[in-house]
């Protein structure tokens, strides 16, 4: 190139310079096809590095979001592909999703939160199946909602809603922990006075309250829909337990703080964490909360299941958390990152809420990594309870909507009406009579089925 | 456009056609696309859509939610509106007048207009909570007990009236103000030589004046409140058991949580068409040229 720049360059010899075009041509063509072999030779690197798959993480605490960057981290340094991680809280990550895939630039891997969300997404055909994935591994019940047979999700977390108790409260002032609703009522008006409460439950229409408050009602064995999706809430059989337990709550009413119908899940963690209630329901997070603002209060700190009205059954309201791949170009990286993430980093992922992460596979829970967690060591009272709530045959897992006989949208409609909290609230605060409020609340259910 | 003949006008003829090409773009589209989606079924806005014709409209008129809504919408509006417009000129009338430091308080004035909607949500929600809120211990001190706020369902309507009053008066106090510094003083100095007093010249002479920027402000509060979403959102969801939903929650209620995209768009046209009536007929009986050039 040297001795070509000078050709160009010396402007006092005609005749060159009269070649000069060819020779400029003749070395541009060298050129590019030296650049094109080079490129070539390149492009499987060139392309890999800009290859990006797009995450949409919808748990947004620091630790989680920290795992999943680690990760991201690590699966581009081994791989050459980029993993960019966006982060929204739970309720905005379907909307997100759609509008992404509406606007032409969908995400490639999305966590959702609901099983009709899984549902429409994959009935629309926006969604790979990860059988392959999934059936590496055993699952614990009603976790992974197949659809026609195809797993479309991947999930990480049970997020089951349990009990929690002041057992120190409970021995100030003899009580035991309860069997029936009576009990229940009997302990929270027990341990009411001087400002604080006996129990949180959220009234609101929200999820927090339709995961906080209805296991009592799942407990007493309600259903809400047959196996042709057929609202049976105000059938002969269930009608009688609906009015009974929406009865129940009222009763425990006065022993709750005020403003429940405002409550959401930070509300009852700040509750218990505060000392201003003695028995709260959540998960893990409990725990793990106040292990970091109130650890005077851990050892303190005692759990049970929702309890029925006869002391027959017992019951946790089912959350869940997973993830799904989209049909997306993207979709065989998305896979083959998924296939490395599950089995690489699905244990750090979990660790960033050790308590409250319950793991979906059953292989977690005898895996050392996992139990090597110091709150997973240090609770495992607590972590044998949520093992067991997989395993025991004698436990009720519902929630409003994995309601039916498969996943589907109608119980997801059903969740988002709200019917029953508003029957909740219609019988604790507007005195309307139970009988009626259950017929209000199915006719609510029925529009929407 | 034939006016257009210079050169400034040639830029403000393209001027004029890129702002109206802009508001088409992001304001007509998006309408003509949600009252195209209600005659659609759909469960999701990526999911096929199956036509219905007006069998959403039909649905939606015959649900009792959709009534229940519309008439908490009137109310919530009527109110606010209502409120707004009294607090809003007497306080422009107090403004009015000259003492120390009333620069300051005009300035004063118009702060709760300035803050973003979600932080009065939230003071609100504090001076409110059922535990440590300084309205709920006032109300106990008192003797009246704790007021269940956002489980009562007149309450919680009363909150987010108050809410929306407490936020949006400095707009209207603001407008009312300028409206009548330009009233002339000689009007009020001929009616007091007639032997008016206060009233009579409030009656008489001030609102007959304030008259159009009335008419200005109903018309804009109308619509602005009656598809006011974001402090009934914030505050109450639309509860308790559906006494703070109006049209706009249910609408986002439907297309956005309750797979009915279609119903969804279906309450939102019939919104639009409700309003876009009602202001037909404002402008009936209030042709705003006229009045305005009345005066």
């Amino acid at each position: 190139m040297k001795k070509n720049n000078e050709l160009i360059n010396d402007t006092s010899k005609p005749t060159q310079s009269i070649n000069q075009g060819k020779i400029q041509r003749r070395e541009i063509l060298k050129a590019a096809v030296a650049g094109a072999a080079l490129f070539a030779g390149g492009a499987p690197a060139i392309h890999a590095q800009q290859k990006t798959i797009r995450f949409l993480n919808a748990e947004p605490s620091r630790d989680s979001v920290k795992a999943l960057r680690v990760a991201a981290a690590e699966y581009e340094r081994i791989s050459k592909v980029k993993v960019v991680i966006d982060t929204v809280v739970p309720d905005e990550a379907y909307n997100k999703l759609q509008a992404s895939i509406a606007a032409g630039t969908p995400y490639d891997i999305g966590t959702l939160a609901f099983a009709g969300h899984v549902f429409i997404l994959a009935d629309a055909g926006k969604l790979v199946p990860l059988n392959t994935l999934v059936n590496k591994h055993k699952w614990g019940p009603r976790i992974l909602f197949p659809i026609k047979g195809q797993n479309y999700w991947y999930p990480y977390d049970y997020n089951f809603c349990w009990m929690y108790y002041r057992k120190d409260l409970y021995q100030q002032k003899g009580l035991k922990v309860p069997t029936t609703w009576e009990q229940m009522a009997e302990n929270a008006k027990a341990l009411t006075a001087d400002g604080k409460f006996g129990v949180a439950q959220p009234l609101g229409n929200n999820a927090a309250a339709q995961w906080m408050s209805l296991g009592y009602m799942w407990a007493d064995g309600v259903r809400m829909l047959d196996d042709n999706f057929a609202l049976v809430l105000d059938n002969p059989t269930n009608k009688p337990k609906v009015m009974a337990y929406f009865e129940f709550m009222k009763k425990m009413s006065p022993s709750m703080p005020q403003g429940m119908t405002q409550a959401l899940f930070g509300t009852v963690l700040g509750q218990y964490s505060g000392g201003q209630v003695a028995h709260a329901p959540y998960a893990g997070r409990l725990m793990e909360v106040i292990e970091d603002k109130a650890p005077d209060l851990v050892s303190k700190t005692g759990f049970f299941m929702y309890p029925d009205s006869a002391g027959k059954g017992q019951a946790v309201n089912h959350g869940y958390d997973g993830w799904v791949v989209l049909n997306t170009p993207m979709k065989e990286e998305s896979l083959k990152f998924m296939e490395w993430f599950t089995e690489n980093q699905y244990i750090n992922f979990l660790h960033s809420a050790p308590l409250h992460f319950q793991p979906a596979r059953l292989d977690v829970y005898d895996d050392a990594r996992w139990r090597a967690h110091p709150l997973v060591e240090k609770h495992a009272d607590l972590v044998e309870f949520m093992k067991g709530l997989l395993t025991r045959k004698d436990v009720i897992i519902r929630s409003v909507d994995t309601e039916g006989p498969r996943i589907d949208s109608r119980p997801g409609k059903m969740f988002e009406t709200f019917a029953i909290t508003e029957g909740l609230q219609n019988v604790i605060y507007n005195g309307m009579p139970a009988s009626e409020a259950v017929d209000v609340m199915s006719k609510k259910y029925r529009t929407v089925l | 456009m034939q006016g257009f003949r210079t050169p400034s006008d040639k830029v403000l003829k393209w001027a004029f056609i890129a702002s109206v090409s802009v508001v088409l773009l992001l304001i007509l589209l998006p309408v003509l696309h949600a009252i195209q989606l209600s005659f659609y079924h759909s469960e999701s806005f990526v999911s096929n859509k199956n036509w219905v014709g007006i069998g959403n409209y039909v649905r939606i008129l015959n649900e009792i939610i959709f009534w229940k809504a519309l008439s908490v919408g009137l109310i919530f509006g009527c109110l606010t509106i209502i409120l707004q417009v009294c607090l809003g000129i007497a306080f422009a009338l107090f403004l009015d007048r000259n003492f120390p430091g009333i620069p300051i308080i005009r300035g004063l004035v118009i702060l709760p207009y300035l803050l973003p909607t979600v932080v009065v949500a939230l003071a609100f929600q504090w001076i409110l909570d059922g535990t440590l809120g300084l309205f709920t211990l006032w109300s106990e001190q008192l003797g009246m007990g704790r007021p269940s706020w956002f489980e009562n369902p007149y309450l919680a309507m009363a909150v987010v009236i108050v809410a929306s009053v407490w936020t949006w008066t400095p707009f209207v106090t603001v407008s009312f103000l300028a409206a009548l510094q330009t009233i002339p003083k000689s009007l009020y100095e001929s009616a007091k030589v007639d032997g008016a007093g206060m009233w009579a010249r409030f009656w008489h002479v001030t609102i007959p004046m304030l008259l159009p920027m009335l008419m200005v402000i109903i018309l804009l509060r109308s619509i602005w409140m009656f598809n006011k979403f974001d402090i009934i959102w914030l505050l109450t969801k639309g509860g308790p058991s559906s006494a703070t939903e109006h049209l706009p929650i249910l609408a986002y209620r439907r297309a956005f949580l309750q797979y009915d995209v279609g119903g969804g768009a279906a309450v939102a046209t019939l919104s639009f068409l409700l309003l876009s009536l009602l202001i037909l007929v404002y402008f009936y009986y209030y042709p705003l040229e006229e009045k305005g050039g009345s005066h």
